[in-house]
C-alpha cells in the first residue's frame, strides 16, 4: 500500500521536527554570540617569532612559490646580524584561500594559520596585509622551534656551536 | 666509434666518450657532481654508477671514468646501482647543513636536485657534522665551506682550466678545505665561475646573495656587451632589479664560462640615476615632448645653419637593429656625417681590422682552444678580451705553442717571446691563430704587411695553410659599426667636425669626448648610461639597457648573435617608495619604465622628419636576421 508508507515517512518526519523543538538550539547568533574554532582551523595567517624572539621568517620563499593563487610576495635581504629576513611581506587575503599549503611548505614554521576568521574589509586594498600586519609577537603554535639552531651555519650562535654540530676543524692540524 | 647498450636503448658514441656522456646522449640522466663536460673526470665523487651486465668489465662501475666500448650493456636502473647511488648521496648529505632556506643556491642546486632523486629523503645518521670556518673571498663571491661535498669541481677548474694559484685544496681526511691560504679576494679574473661549477652552495654571487629565488626569476638568453667576444650569458632580474649574470653554454663562443668583467657588472644597470624619463634643457618630460622638441630643433638647424649641419653618431655599443636604423636617419634628417666612430684614430683601426677579418678567416674562441699555435700581437687579451686568455691557456694545456710579439703583458699560460712575426713557427703549425687588437696599438698594420709578404694574393682567400685571424675590438658590436662604416661611407665624429659645418649632433648610445662637442650648438642623445655627453646634452630621450630589450650584436669574429629581454625597464623596487614596502598603488607602467629601445626611438625620429613608419628595424640586407634564435650558436655574417 503504497499511501500507507507515504503517510508513515511523512509522520516519521514530522516527529523528528516534533522532537527538536523541544532540544537545545544549536545555531549560533553570530555575530552577537561567537564560537571559537579548534586551534587547528584555518583562517588569517600570522608570521611568528622563534623562543628567543627573533623573526622566524627567513624569506625563502617557500611559502611563496607553494602557494596555488599567488598571494603571497615578498623581498629577502640580509640583516646586519647575517639573519636572512624579509625586508617586506605581503597577503593578499583577498586572494588566499586559506589552504594552508604555505604553513605546510614553511621549513622554519614562521608562516601559521590561526583559527581568526573574521577579515572582512570595505576596501579590498586594505584585506592586502603587509609584515606589519602579519608578524606577531609570540611563537605561535610551535613554542620550541629556532632554525638557526639546527641551521648549521652559524648564524645567532658561533660556528660549530649549533644543535648536533662539531667545532670547525682545523685544517691545517696533521692528526688523521 | 663504439656503440653500446645502456638501458636497452642502443648508442653509438665518439671514441673516447665515457659511459656517462653516452648516456646523457640520450637523454638518460645519471646523477653526477664531480664530472663536469668542461673540466673532465675527477672519480671523486662516486655518485654515477651504473651496473655493467655484458662486456669488457662488469658490476658496479663508475660510468664518468669508464671510456664507452663495444659491447657494453648498461643499466642505470639495476636495483645495485640505484642503492649505491642512493647510500653515496647519504654519505655526501652527513656533513651538509640544514640550511637551505637561507642558501641562495637552493632552488638551482644540483645537489638538491640529486639528492631527491637519488631517493635520499630522511636522515638517519645521528652523529654530529663537521664544520669549517668560512673566508673572505672578495667582495664578489661568498664562501660556505659547510656545504661542501668535495667534488674537486671548484680546485680543478681555478688552478688547472684558469690557471689560478691563490686558491686550492688543503687538509686531510674528513676535513678537506676549498679556499685561500688566508683570507683575501680570490685574483683570478675567472673566479665567478666558482659560482656557477660548484654543484653546491658553497660560491654564490654576492650581489644577489638573499635576494630571490630560481622559480621567481626574470631570466632570457642573453650576450654579454662588455667586450667584443660576444660570450654567451643568462642575466637573472627581479623586481626591475638585475641581480647576477651566470654563463650560458655556447661551444663555439665561450663554453662553459664567462669572465668576471663581464658577469659581476649589474651595477651600471640598476643604477637610479641613470637616464630614466626624457628630458629637454635638464626638464623632465614626456617622451613624446621630447621627440617633438628634437624634430623641432633639428628644423632650426637646418634653417639657421643649412642643410647638412647635423650629425648623427652610433657607437660600437649600439645594438645592430638601432644601428641599421641610422643611415635612414641620417637621410631623412639631411645629416652631413654619419658617424660609427668618434675619434679618428679608433674609426681608421677599426675598419682596417674588419676589412683584414673579411679577407682572412676569422677564428672562434674554439678555434682558438683547438689551435696547435698561437701568435699574439699587440693586444692584451686579460684586458681586452678575457676569455680569449682562458681559450688560449686551454690550448696551451694541449700543447700548442703560444707566441708574444713584442711583450708587456701577462697571460695565464707560458709563452714565448718572439721580436716579430716572421720569428714564430708558423710555417709548421696545423692550425694557427694570430690574435691583434685595435686599441692604440699597431696589430692591424703589422699583420697586413705580414701576410702581404707570405702570401701577396691573401685577399682573395690565398691564406696559407689552416691560419686564421682573431681581432679584439673595442665593443660588443665594432664589428657592425665597421661594416656599417664601409657601407654607407661614414667617416669619424672627429673628422665630420673639422670643418667646421656641424652644429647639432643626435647621438646614439656615442660616447662623444668633451672637446669634441666644443663649436657644436645642440646635442640630443639616446642613452641608458649616465655618461658625460648626456650631462652636456640639450635633449635626452632615455634608451633600454641590453637586459631590456631583445637585439643583435656581431662579434668580434662576425657572427651575430640575439639577446633577449630579460626584464622590464624601470627603477628598481629596491630602495623604492616606503621603507617597509613599495606603494600599494596601481599603474599600467613603472616608474621610469618608459625607456624604448634605441632602434623605437629612431624609427620615432625618422617617421617625425617624414620618413617611412618602421616597424621592424631589420630589413633589406639584415632581413635574414630576424628570425635568429637566441639560443642557436649564432649566424656568420661572413657565411652569407
Ligand atoms: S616559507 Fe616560511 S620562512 Fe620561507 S618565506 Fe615563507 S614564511 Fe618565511
Ligand atoms: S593559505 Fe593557501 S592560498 Fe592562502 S597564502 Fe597560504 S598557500 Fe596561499
Ligand atoms: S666547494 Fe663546491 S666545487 Fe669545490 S669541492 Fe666543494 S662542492 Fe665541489
Ligand atoms: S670575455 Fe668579454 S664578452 Fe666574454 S664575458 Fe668577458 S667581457 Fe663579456
Amino acid at each position: 500500500m503504497r499511501i500507507l508508507s507515504d503517510i508513515a515517512a511523512i509522520m516519521t518526519g514530522m516527529w523528528i521536527t516534533w522532537k527538536h523543538m523541544f532540544r537545545r538550539p544549536v545555531t549560533v547568533q553570530y555575530p552577537e554570540e561567537k564560537r571559537q574554532p579548534y586551534p587547528r582551523y584555518r583562517a588569517r595567517i600570522v608570521l611568528t617569532r622563534d623562543p628567543d624572539g627573533g623573526e622566524r621568517c627567513v624569506a625563502c620563499q617557500l611559502c611563496s612559490a607553494a602557494c596555488p593563487v599567488d598571494c603571497i610576495t615578498m623581498q629577502s635581504a640580509e640583516g646586519d646580524n647575517g639573519r636572512r629576513f624579509a625586508e617586506w611581506f605581503r597577503i593578499n587575503f583577498s586572494r588566499c584561500i586559506f589552504c594552508g599549503l604555505c604553513a605546510e611548505a614553511c621549513p622554519t614554521l614562521a608562516i601559521q594559520m590561526t583559527p581568526d576568521f573574521e577579515i572582512c574589509k570595505r576596501d579590498v586594498m586594505d584585506l592586502i596585509y603587509e609584515k606589519e600586519e602579519l608578524l606577531i609577537d609570540g611563537c605561535g603554535k610551535s613554542p620550541d622551534y629556532n632554525f638557526y639552531r639546527h641551521a648549521g651555519i652559524g648564524v645567532t650562535q658561533p660556528r660549530g656551536t649549533g644543535v648536533e654540530e662539531m667545532p670547525p676543524v682545523d685544517v691545517r692540524g696533521l692528526m688523521p | 666509434m663504439p656503440k653500446l647498450i645502456i638501458d636497452d636503448i642502443a648508442v653509438e658514441v665518439a671514441d673516447g666518450s665515457t659511459v656517462l656522456e653516452a648516456a646523457q646522449s640520450v637523454d638518460i640522466p645519471i646523477p653526477h657532481f664531480c664530472w663536469h663536460p668542461a673540466l673532465g673526470k675527477a672519480g671523486a665523487c662516486r655518485v654515477c654508477a651504473v651496473k655493467m651486465l655484458e662486456g669488457p668489465v662488469k658490476g658496479i662501475q663508475m660510468s664518468c671514468m669508464l671510456p664507452a666500448q663495444e659491447g657494453m650493456v648498461v643499466s642505470t636502473t639495476d636495483p645495485e646501482a640505484v642503492a649505491m647511488r642512493r647510500n653515496v648521496i647519504e654519505w655526501l648529505m652527513i656533513n651538509h647543513p640544514h640550511d637551505c632556506p637561507v642558501c641562495d643556491e637552493g632552488g638551482e642546486c644540483q645537489l638538491q636536485d640529486f639528492t631527491i632523486a637519488g631517493g635520499h629523503g630522511i636522515r638517519r645518521y645521528t652523529g654530529k657534522k663537521r664544520t669549517h670556518v668560512n673566508q673572505y673571498i672578495g667582495p664578489d663571491i661568498e664562501h660556505e665551506m659547510n656545504r661542501c661535498i668535495q667534488c674537486y669541481r671548484c680546485v680543478r677548474f681555478y688552478q688547472e682550466y684558469a690557471g689560478g694559484c691563490d686558491f686550492g685544496v688543503m687538509g686531510s681526511a674528513g676535513r678537506v678545505y676549498y679556499g685561500r691560504f688566508q683570507d683575501g679576494r680570490l685574483e683570478s679574473p675567472f673566479s665567478g665561475n666558482l659560482v656557477d661549477i660548484c654543484p653546491t652552495g658553497v660560491f654564490t654571487d654576492k650581489r644577489a646573495r638573499f635576494r630571490a629565488r630560481y622559480w621567481d626569476y626574470d631570466m632570457a638568453p642573453s650576450i654579454c656587451p662588455h667586450c667584443s667576444l660576444g660570450c654567451n650569458i643568462t642575466p637573472v632580474a627581479r623586481y626591475r632589479e638585475l641581480l647576477k649574470i651566470v654563463a650560458r653554454r655556447n661551444d663555439p663562443v665561450n663554453g662553459w664560462f664567462i669572465c668576471d668583467r663581464g658577469r659581476f657588472a649589474n651595477d651600471e644597470v640598476n643604477e637610479r640615476q641613470r637616464p630614466r624619463s626624457p628630458e629637454v634643457d635638464g626638464r623632465e618630460t614626456t617622451y613624446d615632448e621630447a621627440l617633438e622638441a628634437l624634430l623641432l630643433r633639428v628644423g632650426e638647424a637646418e634653417e639657421l645653419y643649412g642643410p647638412g649641419s647635423m650629425a648623427i653618431v652610433g657607437s660600437s655599443r649600439l645594438a645592430l637593429e638601432a644601428a641599421a636604423l641610422l643611415p635612414q636617419l641620417a637621410q631623412s634628417s639631411a645629416a652631413g656625417a654619419l658617424c660609427y666612430f668618434t675619434l679618428q684614430a679608433e674609426g681608421d683601426r677599426t675598419l682596417a681590422a674588419y676589412e683584414l677579418l673579411s679577407a682572412g678567416k676569422s677564428a672562434s674562441l674554439n678555434d682558438v682552444r683547438e689551435s696547435d699555435c698561437i701568435v699574439i700581437l699587440d693586444c692584451d687579451p686579460l684586458q681586452d678580451a678575457p676569455m680569449m686568455a682562458l681559450a688560449l691557456r686551454q690550448a696551451w694545456r694541449s700543447g700548442a705553442g703560444v707566441y708574444l710579439v713584442g711583450g708587456g703583458i701577462e697571460l695565464p699560460c707560458e709563452f714565448t717571446r718572439v721580436a716579430t712575426l716572421d720569428a714564430v713557427p708558423l710555417a709548421e703549425a696545423k692550425r694557427s691563430v694570430i690574435i691583434y687588437g685595435t686599441k692604440g696599438y699597431n696589430g692591424v698594420t703589422t699583420v697586413a704587411s705580414w701576410l702581404t709578404g707570405i702570401a701577396p694574393n691573401f685577399t682573395k682567400g690565398g691564406l696559407p695553410g689552416n691560419l686564421k685571424l682573431a681581432c679584439l675590438f673595442p665593443g660588443p658590436n665594432s664589428f657592425a659599426a665597421a661594416l656599417l662604416s664601409r657601407e654607407h661611407g661614414a667617416v669619424s665624429l672627429e673628422e665630420a667636425l673639422a670643418d667646421g659645418g656641424i652644429k647639432g649632433i643626435i647621438a646614439v648610445e656615442a660616447d662623444i669626448p668633451e672637446q669634441l662637442l666644443e663649436g657644436v650648438r645642440f646635442v640630443a642623445v639616446l642613452d641608458w648610461r649616465k655618461t658625460a655627453t648626456v650631462q652636456a646634452a640639450q635633449i635626452v630621450i632615455p634608451t633600454t639597457a641590453w637586459v631590456e630589450m631583445d637585439g643583435t650584436y656581431i662579434n668580434n669574429e662576425g657572427r651575430s648573435q640575439r639577446f633577449k629581454k630579460v626584464m622590464n625597464p624601470g627603477v628598481p623596487v629596491k630602495g623604492e617608495g616606503p621603507p617597509l614596502h613599495p606603494p600599494h598603488i596601481h599603474r599600467s607602467v613603472a616608474p621610469g619604465g618608459e625607456a624604448r629601445p634605441a632602434w623605437q626611438v629612431v624609427a620615432g625620429i625618422i617617421e617625425g622628419l617624414g620618413g617611412e613608419r618602421i616597424t621592424e628595424p631589420l630589413s633589406g640586407q639584415w632581413e635574414y636576421l630576424r628570425e635568429l634564435d637566441a639560443e642557436s650558436r649564432g649566424v656568420m655574417i661572413n657565411d652569407l
